[in-house]
């Protein structure tokens, strides 16, 4: 037990050490200070920039940041869809699979536009490689720059800087975070054993009975897996995704990935403290998600580690980890924190069967989710946590007696408007209403594997893994189309899978491009407003007191308005399970 | 270089400490709360609640949940006894409509205080008889609504002043007590920027004025102050905007929250019924009927804050008129609590508005006697207070008026001579600034004793102006005119500062005098030898750095700095240009006055606050005791950590609690929340322990309480 | 009776109130029958009008506050 625990403390520990390195690097790169990659970069960079002929000194407003998003991510996702409906007549296609079903093809485009990386399919059996490096593969390095784009455009506002051009932060972040991380972060997987070849599966015999043969699926796997990672992407080359011994062979690569996936988010709240020059009030923010993680771990790992008691009372003990579902080598320790943090921040990746965890587990994850500020998403998650900040010095702060302000910039009507929009609405219609939807029709549209207080769990957790651009499943849906191949082979679609799929690609749009146009035209408008200078009568947003506040607000405004579905959910099934029926 | 004030304004200042002269409403308060009964349920109108969008949900929910008395089955079948379900639908039905009547009754008790201001104020504005002068010269008894801008009108003594205006002929003492409380009669003569005003209401006392009208029925400042304690013109502030905006999103927000909860609650129904006993399914059904859905939602939307909001409103300008002060927009009073910056004049608002002459300099060789005599005789036609008291001053010293006033001639002070005294036989005898006086003497082809300076220093550091004296090319000496720092500022300015707000003095005395009375006051900064360009000037230079600036005045050439600073306070006795350039005027003209405005600013924004906090804290309580017990039925009723007796129970504690609490707070929300001059730091402390977290418990136990009073099961 | 047609017109175009109310049961015409066919025999035709009602009114809400919260200037 006590080996659990220091594994996880010890990752923690990591994150944080690996902090203020990353968030001033990153500083540096979106200052456009110097950095090592210059000699090589520049050019580089300077020749993108002519190609495509951006005017890199140009800053761009809310709406032409936000604009820029909207119209390279739909120029990006007519590609991705093209590439894998035409997959059988591009090149690298070793196994010959035919186009997927056009809603999973549809459904797959916008889970990858929008850095989420749900997936309705197997990547062995769905698509090629093409499809697998070229459009998904791709869209993990711009998805996840789009996200620190926006973040960093938002830290910009916030500071009272003009919001920079996008163009300019999305190569940045490609050039200078993503690809140098990732480049050497592959080279690391390959040494430590995950695959990187185009050769198709292998064939061989088993062991039991030489005449049969199996195949096993490969591919380009370590350089697609450093950036699932680090992207906060979490589509997995394979359908069991991190599980996978050739993605997650052993507890070293494990860490890293752990590593990877939260070591952006984290660091962009330190590159804030550098913006805004102020790194105390950086690391009591830090402080928020940070605290808020821990406590899941927490809460998951303790369930994971006592077990099913129904379980528990079949093997005759008291207390057995539960580990159906789980890889061995993982365990239940790296098991539950790997579950915390990918839901935590919006990776998604999984390597254990988040349906199997015990319902403290589904409680967390779902919390995670409904937050969506424990680090959260790539950039988004940052500024997701400062506009609960705006918000928290909104509600509280006019109790100073004075107009609510955020380092000096009044919180007027525009900022609660879209603060409140994106943090308070977006969430709950993207979530409950499409759930509603499914659970009114739950034979008809959900194809729920485990009826009863799990099966709501199942419903809530796919919209929210979608509404967050989480990616991540609870599983035991039924979501998938079959293969192309076996529909080609006669199998016949589902209507449940189609509602999944066009159902999800509403919450995973409306989840994403509704809080980044919010997000940008509140960094817009916060950078315009003449800053007030502070006195002893202003509130000051970078003390223990109002982070206290702050975690209250989160938790009041933030998590309440999913409590009768945690109720319902996780909570009446952890009664049950106590209970000792089902 | 040149000085404003060494001679100052006789400012007007009123007697009395200020609780009591605070204007209590003098209509009879009894019959308000009648009055506001029957107004709450007036007020049960669509067309006035659909203004109010939190009250509104609460108001169509209440509409269904009357439906569902009359038929509990009407949206589905229940399996539960029909009259019970009716008995709690009725019960519902009478509580929701309550927590309307209650928010209504809030409203309405603001609007009748304001009313019985109003009223009070109305009384002095009565139609009178005014006798306006024709263009023929003949005059017409015409009745007072009838005036219009730019007439003119004859008030003889024991008349009414029919409406705002200036005085353009005679002199007259008014009484302005109906208006200020001040019970001294004012003098009015034309000419003056300060006594040329008169308002409407007020009465003259003797002798007899020509008053030029100077602004048309229904818009002078009597009128525009009972329609905004009326509440007639509230429009809403940018604070309360933006907190209409957050309370919209939240019920928006449980309105999805809420409406989504039956088909949920309806999956796991289905799966009860199959793994557990229909009983339990039943149960969950009734637990997730569209009556208790309604009753959730108007328990966790924030109707608290949602119904009170209007009332701490026009409760808070109502308190501003209780202060004798007319704002022109709630929006000025909302953005007092705003200020960064005071700019103060020294005379009148931080000094007492009266220097005395405390002593004579005497220098060149002259005798103190010779200097008493000289400043008496340079002071004979100086009516005002420091003349009066150099004169008195000169006679305790033993001089004599020695000539006959009718051969004598008086100087009159101006700003650009900066002196004043009397001709006399040919003797041109002067007192003035020091620097005025120095210069007249030389161009009289006198000279300048070193002694001067030295006096002039020895006054500066007292903290006194100083006056030189001369008669034709010889100085006589210098009276030290001293300066009273007002009991209790620096206490003020202390508290200010500790809520953020930085003081400016300004002062047309030099530099080190200035500084001398800005330690005493205990002000942050102060322009010396100011201008009144200056005053403009400092307020831009603040403003550019993003501060709000108040500030006080009174004559014309204040009017461009009131208007460009964020909050102008012009003094009533002040000119019409400097009341129009204002967004707020005080009829007591007590530009300390500034101050308490800060003060009413800031309660008024911390009581939002307060609430806002307070209704949003209680969500939690209002979960714990509602979503267990009403899903009792999937085992959750662990959760249920009050021990309510029952899911109607739960709900109907809930919902009284809900209803009553606006009412325990009407009070809260009038009065406003107690004001203390602390930092931001502690304020927050302070209020987030007794609002946030008390807010967190209070339902709790309250919720407890009434359901173990309800003879419920 | 001209003028009576012109003038319940008039009132028509400055009422909006009763058009919608109008429009929201004339909506409620689609809407029931679906209710009624997907709550599959559990309630009666009469109570699906009245659920189809209480939806529209729900989403009526929903559309005022989400008004509310756009121009609150005017409330």
């Amino acid at each position: 037990m006590l080996q659990g625990w220091i594994q996880i403390a010890m990752t923690l520990l990591i994150l944080v050490a690996i902090t203020p390195f990353l968030g001033r690097y990153m500083a540096r790169v979106f200052q456009e200070q110097r950095t090592i990659f210059d000699p090589i970069l520049n050019p580089v960079e300077r020749l993108l920039y002519s190609l495509v002929g951006v005017r890199t000194r140009e800053d761009m407003t809310g709406w032409q940041y936000a604009r820029a998003i909207l119209y390279s991510n739909v120029v990006m996702g007519l590609l991705i869809f093209s590439i894998i409906t035409l997959q059988q007549f591009l090149p690298l296609n070793p196994t010959g699979i035919p186009a997927p079903t056009w809603d999973t093809a549809l459904h797959t485009t916008i889970s990858f536009i929008t850095n989420t990386n749900q997936q309705h399919y197997s990547g062995e059996t769905y698509l090629s490689y093409a499809s697998q490096m070229w459009g998904l593969g791709y869209h993990m390095f711009t998805s996840a720059a789009t996200g620190i784009a926006v973040g960093i455009a938002f830290i910009r506002g916030l500071t009272g800087r003009p919001l920079g051009n996008f163009y300019v932060d999305l190569i940045r972040a490609i050039t200078r975070v993503l690809l140098p991380i990732s480049i050497a972060g592959a080279i690391v997987l390959i040494a430590a054993g995950v695959p990187e070849t185009l050769a198709g599966p292998v064939v061989v015999p088993t062991l039991e009975d030489p005449a049969i043969s199996q195949a096993i699926a490969r591919g380009p796997v370590a350089h697609f897996e450093i950036i699932k990672e680090l992207g906060e992407n979490g589509g997995g080359f394979f359908a069991i995704n991190s599980a996978h011994p050739f993605e997650n062979p052993n507890g070293w690569v494990n860490l890293i990935q752990l590593v990877a996936i939260l070591s952006i988010p984290t660091s962009l709240i330190y590159t804030y403290g550098i913006y805004a020059n102020n790194l105390k009030q950086a690391w009591l923010v830090y402080s928020i998600p940070l605290a808020i993680l821990v406590v899941f771990i927490i809460i998951t790992a303790i369930g994971e580690y006592n077990g099913n008691p129904a379980v528990n009372a079949l093997l005759g003990v008291d207390q057995a980890p539960n580990l159906e579902g789980k890889e061995v080598r993982f365990g239940w320790a790296q098991s539950a924190l790997y579950a915390v943090i990918t839901t935590a921040s919006m990776c998604g990746a999984v390597n254990s069967l988040h349906d199997s965890f015990m319902p403290n587990g589904g409680f967390s994850t779902l919390s995670n989710m409904f937050l969506q500020i424990v680090f959260g998403g790539q950039g988004t998650g940052t500024a997701y946590l400062f506009a609960y900040l705006i918000l928290a010095v909104f509600v509280t702060g006019l109790m100073v007696g004075r107009t609510p302000e955020f380092f000096g910039r009044k919180i007027e009507k525009r900022e609660v408007v879209l603060a409140s929009f994106l943090i308070l609405l977006v969430h709950p219609i993207a979530i409950l209403i499409p759930g509603a939807i499914a659970l009114a029709f739950p034979d008809q549209l959900s194809g729920i594997s485990n009826p009863g207080f799990h099966g709501l769990s199942q419903v809530i957790y796919e919209y929210a893994s979608a509404a967050a651009n989480n990616g991540s499943g609870f599983e035991g849906l039924g979501d998938s189309q079959p293969s192309p191949i076996a529909i080609a082979g006669g199998a016949a679609t589902t209507t449940t899978a189609l509602w999944w799929n066009l159902s999800t690609c509403f919450s995973l749009l409306a989840g994403r491009y509704v809080p980044i146009v919010a997000l940008l035209l509140l960094a817009d408008s916060m950078s315009r407003k003449q800053p007030v200078p502070a006195t002893t009568g202003t509130l000051r947003t970078d003390t223990g007191l109002f982070t206290g506040v702050t975690i209250g607000v989160i938790l009041i405004l933030g998590a309440l308005e999913f409590f009768p579905v945690l109720a319902l959910g996780p909570i009446a099934e952890a009664f049950q399970i106590a209970r000792g029926i089902g | 270089m040149t000085s404003m004030n060494d001679f100052p304004r006789p400012y007007h200042v009123p007697s009395g400490t200020r609780e009591s002269r605070r204007h209590t409403p003098k209509v009879e308060m009894k019959g308000l709360y009648q009055r506001a009964i029957k107004e709450s349920f007036v007020k049960l109108n669509p067309r006035i609640q659909v203004r109010n969008p939190v009250m509104f949900v609460v108001w169509v929910g209440t509409l269904v949940t009357l439906l569902l008395t009359f038929d509990p089955n009407l949206f589905g079948t229940l399996q539960a006894d029909i009259s019970q379900q009716r008995l709690l639908n009725g019960l519902i039905t009478f509580i929701l409509l309550f927590t309307i009547v209650f928010a209504n009754f809030a409203e309405a008790v603001a609007e009748g205080r304001g009313k019985a201001q109003a009223d009070a104020l109305r009384a002095t504005r009565s139609d009178t008889i005014a006798k306006k002068i024709l263009p023929t010269g003949g005059v017409q008894e015409v009745s007072s609504t009838e005036l219009r801008r730019g007439d003119q009108v004859k008030v003889v003594a024991g008349d009414m002043v029919p409406a705002d205006g200036e005085v353009i002929a005679g002199i007259g003492s008014v009484d302005e007590s109906a208006i200020t409380g001040e019970s001294a009669p004012v003098l009015k003569q034309p000419g003056t920027d300060i006594a040329s005003s008169v308002t409407g209401g007020t009465r003259l006392l003797s002798d007899e004025l020509t008053v030029r009208i100077t602004t048309d029925p229904g818009q002078g400042f009597i009128d525009r102050m009972i329609a905004l304690v009326e509440g007639a013109e509230r429009t809403k502030t940018p604070n309360e905007i933006a907190l209409t905006v957050l309370l919209a999103v939240l019920t928006l927000v449980f309105l999805i929250v809420v409406a989504n909860i039956p088909p949920i609650t309806g999956y796991i129904a289905g799966f009860l019924s199959t793994a557990s006993s229909e009983q339990a399914a039943a149960d969950l059904r009734n637990g997730a009927s569209v009556a208790i859905m309604i009753s959730l939602l108007v328990a966790l939307i924030p109707t608290t804050i949602g119904g009170l909001l209007s009332a701490i409103g026009i409760a808070g300008m109502d308190r501003v008129a209780q202060f004798n002060v007319i704002a022109t927009s709630g929006r000025a009073v909302e953005a007092c609590g705003d200020i960064n910056t005071l700019v103060l004049d020294k005379t009148g608002t931080i000094t007492l508005g009266n220097r005395l002459a405390a002593e004579f300099i005497p220098v060149n060789g002259h005798s103190l006697q010779d200097v008493a005599q000289v400043s008496l005789d340079a002071s004979v036609f100086d009516e005002t207070p420091e003349g009066r008291s150099i004169v008195a001053l000169a006679e305790r010293s033993g001089a004599k008026a020695s000539f006959d006033p009718n051969l004598a001639e008086g100087v009159e002070f101006s700003a650009r001579t900066r002196m004043s005294g009397t001709d006399l036989d040919g003797k041109e005898i002067r007192k003035g600034a020091v620097d005025a006086i120095r210069g007249f003497v030389r161009s009289r082809g006198g000279h300048v004793p070193n002694t001067l300076d030295a006096a002039y220093e020895r006054v500066s550091k007292l903290g006194g102006t100083p006056l030189a004296v001369c008669q034709n090319d010889d100085i006589y000496g210098v009276i030290y005119l001293k300066d009273t720092v007002k009991p209790g500022l620096k206490e003020r300015f202390d508290q200010l500062r500790r809520m953020g707000v930085r003081t400016i003095m300004l002062t047309g005395d030099n530099r080190i005098t200035a500084s001398v009375i800005a330690e005493e006051a205990g002000v942050d900064d102060f322009i010396a030898e100011a201008t009144p360009e200056d005053k403009i000037e400092v307020i831009r230079n603040e403003q550019a750095q993003g501060k709000l600036v108040a500030m006080t005045g009174d004559g014309t050439n204040d009017a461009p700095a009131l208007a460009q600073a964020n909050v102008g306070l012009a003094m009533n006795s002040g000119t019409q240009a400097a009341k129009e350039a204002a967004n707020m005027v005080d009829l007591d003209s007590d530009p300390t006055k500034l101050i308490d405005l800060v003060t009413i600013g800031k309660q008024l924004l911390i009581t939002r606050g307060a609430l806002t906090t307070f209704s949003v804290a209680n969500d939690i309580a209002k979960y714990f005791a509602i979503i267990p017990t009403i899903f009792a039925a999937t085992g959750i009723g662990a959760l249920n950590v009050m021990g309510l007796k029952s899911a109607s129970s739960a709900i109907i504690s809930a919902l009284i609690y809900n209803a009553l609490i606006i009412l325990v707070l009407i009070p809260l929300a009038l009065k406003g929340v107690q004001f203390r001059p602390l930092t931001a730091d502690q304020l927050l402390r302070r209020n987030i322990l007794i609002y946030g977290v008390g807010g967190v418990i209070a339902p709790f136990i309250a919720i407890k309480l009434i359901d173990v009073i309800l003879p419920f099961s | 009776m001209l003028e009576t047609i012109a003038e319940i017109g008039s009132e028509w175009r400055r009422q909006k109130l009763p058009l919608y109310l109008f429009l929201g049961l004339c909506f409620n015409l689609i809407l029931a029958p679906a209710v009624f066919a997907a709550t599959s025999g559990n309630l009666s035709r009469t109570q699906a009008y009245w659920l189809g009602a209480l939806v529209i009114l729900t989403v009526a809400l929903a559309i005022y506050l989400f008004f509310v919260m756009f121009v609150p200037e005017r409330f």
